[in-house]
């Protein structure tokens, strides 16, 4: 494993499919530059030693230029240039396209002074830490809660800022098992240099023993499941379903509900079922496509976005009342809403709503379900 | 005396050049040592306080800078000393984190906005742009005083707040982190930033309208020193970029103060703006402060190869390629920021181009050695090393500008080792190359030989050790600004760190020898390189109005190589002593205000 070699290490470990297609790039440019540069270097030792004054040589000649040569020297390295934009922006594009599988798991990242918060798709969360299952390609989302920070995986070659007030995201198809790390490499204040964790890449048989363990311990059972048990049927803990017990317990269901027959009383405020993806009018008469961004503004600045024939009365929520990841699960939980989905306006706890955590396909059944 | 055009000093019977060989106004007679003892030059004719501090003469306000920004740059040193010693042990053996931070900031904002930025610009390019162009001082005396010392106005706020605690947001100033995170001094630093910003405006200003208008006669363009294009390149990026710092500061003192949503998301702000209009002008400042060396390097590496500049209008127009290009290519700096891609693609794609005039330059300096005979003083040394050094930079460069690479290089100490490859072996040997080419200029004294080459060597070795380490620990991951980083990483750092002390030696070292080379070298007379440009036509040190006569010239600036092996100013020295005055000193545009 990386964190324990003794003699130091030369080159970062490969440890993602893109770590390898990467460092393709990496070497071609260190070719062609290397090579550019022992020819600028021979050219300069040569002219050093065979012009240096001497008894012998004492005249110089008198050149002024060559335009051929200039031509040549533009010409040359212009298209090497070139070749290096073509090839990087190819390299970017395989960063930032990230595949339909990879976006189905998608990790959550939450930035803070100093420590990183990752929820995994199935909603586990830890701290400074990140365990994925080799082979398995997954989605990183990221926001922070304060300043700009920046979530970098030397191993896989990865790294996006993550800035307070807007989604960034990137991809890793992690390949080998092993501990890598895991900086902050946006300077960030004091503690930037302690925010930094590890990646833990298990084996297929590794990662699925690893989720077994997760729910055995008795606290996290506690915290994921108000009640302290395990529910019955389906077993959930995914973020739709954190999301649903923060959308009751912050009472967004007391405005955003389903009118029902025993409850007469018309909602206040728009309904949210099949909202994500769509196009909205807002009062200003703009329309906006309801993706992650919007549903995170419309909690943390409802003002500023206002849905037509609605009026501005919801609070905001700002980060001592929902914090990021509070944000993402609600999101979530929008997403999945399909219409009578949305709660009444005094429904406190909601029924499980997905089976087991969505987890990748290697893992088996629960325990205790 | 009579006027007479001084007759050709190359026979017509060669046929190699083209131009007419007829000296550029003679250089005075050297001064005997009875005449030396009772010149008054430009240091002795008026030694009062006030003489010195409320000079207009651009050769003292020079000199006024030299000292300024030597302090500084010893700040800063100090600063990173602190910050390499820290890194000798994983969990920083000196500092604690916030000290830490504020060290590597103080190197930062001290090292750009207070040496990097004025150095050559302000020492230099006040001292010489006249000389060379064989003006009697800038376009506006006055003005040139004034921005002197609004720069040292604008640096006594980076001084008190140094002193009441310093800054810790490193030099970029991101918000939100500046302007709601961080507890420290972000105002005065602001402040700083502001108001040195208009001395760079005003010496920009001045030095623009002193090419323009202040030219001897027949200092044509295509006749100008290559020093003065890279000023004057230099002046135009200064003058359109400086202002979008000034007001971006602006907009983050208003947020802070005031609570004005502009950069900060919370209270509906764009950090990113923050970063589009920082870099708008920052990432012309590094061309800020590398163009003025690439001008210095023109003019030693011809001196010392006794050499026209191969591809003069290439040099010229590449300086100017890069100024232009220079000011669109900001946004490699945020490929990782969450700009979209087709903008990081447009970026990416013009800092392929800008790469390319580095690239003229590098290989037309190469060549000008070609053919040449060449010597190696102290600044041919120092000018060998900076082609050696800034082709390491500039190469490394493009892996950053590369968007599929910078993902995983960007901030961390490939960055930084790039960057120094360029601001320090590219920048600071060309500064020395220039400051020991002109020290005998300037001071009329010769400085040790043994010494000031065994500094350039101490200087080249100890530089490229320190930070040949720092690509390679940058490749494994170590992020920039960690006073912790992880134990595999500690054999890197403490090579870096120990190279850095030797660094420190070599940039010690000149102190030492050119301080007493003002008290025991040898007198340096007119011209002791023999070199071309008018600035060695007159006497060391210059008189208070650089030159006795108007010059007047009559071909390009790098004439070395004339057929039968002298150069020209031996010849003319040699020849035609005592013909001063060639009729034309009324002919120029008059000088001074």
């Amino acid at each position: 494993m990386f964190a324990v070699m003794d003699t130091p290490p030369i080159l970062p470990p490969q440890a993602s499919e893109f770590a390898v297609q990467y460092d393709l790039l990496f070497w071609y440019i260190s070719g062609v530059c290397t090579l550019g540069g022992c020819a600028v270097y021979a050219l300069l030792t040569y002219c050093c030693f065979r012009f240096a004054k001497s008894d012998t040589h004492t005249k110089p000649q008198r050149i002024l230029g060559s335009n051929k040569l200039e031509v040549i020297w533009t010409v040359i390295p212009l298209l090497f240039f070139l070749s290096f934009f073509v090839y990087g922006a190819r390299i970017w594009d395989m960063a930032i396209s990230i595949p339909k599988e990879a976006a189905e798991r998608e990790y959550f990242v939450a930035g803070k002074q100093w420590m990183w918060k990752v929820q995994d798709p199935d909603g586990r969360r830890q701290i400074n830490e990140m365990t994925l299952c080799a082979g398995v390609p997954v989605k990183v989302t990221g926001t922070s809660e304060d300043v700009i920070h920046d979530f970098g995986v030397p191993a896989f070659r990865s790294k996006f800022d993550v800035v307070p007030g807007r989604y960034t995201a990137a991809w890793y198809k992690p390949t080998v098992p092993g501990t890598y790390h895991l900086f902050c490499d946006q300077y960030c204040g004091q503690g930037h240099s302690q925010m930094v964790g590890k990646v833990y890449v298990l084996s297929a048989d590794d990662f699925a023993a690893w989720q077994q363990g997760w729910y055995k311990s008795k606290d996290r059972v506690q915290r994921t499941w108000p009640g302290g048990e395990m529910p019955k049927g389906p077993l959930d803990g995914s973020p739709a379903w954190q999301g649903a017990l923060l959308f009751r317990k912050l009472q967004c269901n007391g405005c955003h509900f389903t009118q029902t027959t025993d409850d007469p009383t018309p909602p206040k405020a728009p309904t949210l079922e099949n909202l994500y993806g769509t196009k909205r009018e807002l009062n200003d008469g703009k329309l906006v496509t309801a993706d992650e961004g919007y549903i995170r503004n419309a909690i943390r600045n409802p003002a500023l976005q206002v849905r037509s024939g609605w009026k501005p009365i919801m609070p905001a929520y700002h980060g001592g009342l929902a914090t990021e990841t509070d944000i993402h699960n609600l999101t979530a939980y929008i997403r999945s809403l399909k219409p009578g989905d949305l709660p009444n306006r005094v429904e406190r706890t909601p029924t499980p709503i997905g089976g087991a955590p969505k987890a990748s396909q290697s893992e088996p059944k629960k325990e205790g379900n | 005396m009579a006027t007479a055009t001084p007759p050709p000093l190359i026979p017509a019977s060669v046929d190699a050049p083209k131009l007419d060989y007829t000296p550029q106004g003679v250089p005075p007679a050297e001064p005997t040592a009875a005449e030396d003892r009772t010149r008054k030059h430009y240091l002795n004719h008026d030694t009062s306080l006030l003489g010195w501090l409320l000079t207009v003469d651009h050769k003292r306000i020079g000199l006024m800078y030299l000292v300024g920004v030597s302090i500084f740059f010893v700040a800063g040193a100090i600063a990173v000393g602190l910050v390499r010693t820290n890194l000798i042990t994983p969990t920083g053996a000196i500092l604690e984190l916030d000290q830490y931070n504020k060290a590597f900031t103080a190197h930062g904002t001290i090292m750009l906005f207070l040496f990097l930025i004025p150095v050559i610009p302000g020492v230099l390019g006040n001292y010489l742009v006249p000389l060379m162009i064989g003006a009697k001082d800038m376009a506006f005396p006055k003005l040139n005083l004034m921005s002197f010392y609004v720069w040292a106005f604008g640096a006594m706020f980076f001084l008190y707040q140094l002193l009441v605690g310093g800054l810790d947001t490193g030099w970029t100033l991101y918000p939100p982190y500046s302007t709601k995170y961080s507890h420290t001094n972000v105002l005065y630093a602001g402040l700083g930033i502001f108001i040195t910003g208009f001395s760079s405006i005003l010496t920009g200003i001045n030095i623009i309208a002193t090419v323009h208008k202040m030219r001897c006669p027949g200092m044509t363009w295509g006749r100008l020193p290559l020093f003065v294009w890279a000023m004057y390149a230099t002046s135009v990026i200064q003058l359109l970029g400086t202002p979008v710092l000034a007001v971006t500061v602006v907009m983050a003192a208003v947020e802070k103060l005031f609570g004005v949503g502009i950069f900060d998301p919370k209270i509906g702000g764009d950090p990113l703006l923050f970063q589009h209009m920082f870099w708008f002008y920052s990432h012309p400042a590094v061309y800020i402060m590398i163009l003025p060396g690439m001008g210095v390097i023109n003019e030693v590496l011809t001196c010392f190869s006794r050499k026209n500049i191969f591809g003069y209008a290439a040099v010229a127009w590449s300086s100017v390629g890069i100024a232009v290009v220079g000011f669109l290519v900001w946004g490699h700096h945020m490929f990782l920021a969450g700009q979209g891609y087709y903008l990081s693609m447009v970026f990416a794609f013009l800092t392929m181009l800008v790469a390319v005039p580095s690239a003229i330059k590098v290989f037309n300096w190469t060549a000008t050695l070609y053919g040449g005979v060449i010597s190696y003083q102290a600044p041919m040394i120092f000018a060998i090393g900076f082609i050696v050094l800034f082709t390491i930079g500039g190469l490394t460069g493009l892996f950053l500008g590369t968007m599929g690479a910078d993902i995983h290089l960007h901030d961390t100490y490939f960055v930084i080792a790039h960057f120094h490859y360029t601001m320090v072996g590219g920048m600071m040997f060309a500064w020395q190359a220039g400051l020991h080419f002109w020290w005998p200029k300037m001071t009329g004294r010769m400085y040790s030989d043994f010494w000031s080459r065994l500094a350039a060597v101490v200087m080249l070795v100890g530089f490229a050790l320190t930070f040949l380490p720092q690509f390679v620990v940058g490749f494994l991951g170590m992020p920039r600004r960690y006073p912790n980083y992880p134990d595999e990483f500690q054999i890197y750092n403490v090579m870096s760190t120990a190279a850095a002390y030797i660094q420190g030696i070599g940039y010690a070292m000149p102190v030492f020898y050119l301080t007493a080379s003002l008290f025991f070298g040898k007198k340096a007379g007119n011209n002791p390189y023999k070199a071309t440009g008018l600035e060695w036509a007159t006497t060391s040190p210059p008189d208070a109005h650089n030159f006795p006569h108007t010059p007047t010239v009559y071909f390009g600036p790098y004439e070395y190589g004339v057929p039968d092996g002298l150069s020209i100013v031996e010849k003319m020295t040699a020849t035609d002593h005592g013909a001063h005055t060639n009729g034309t000193a009324t002919q120029g545009v008059t000088s001074g205000s």
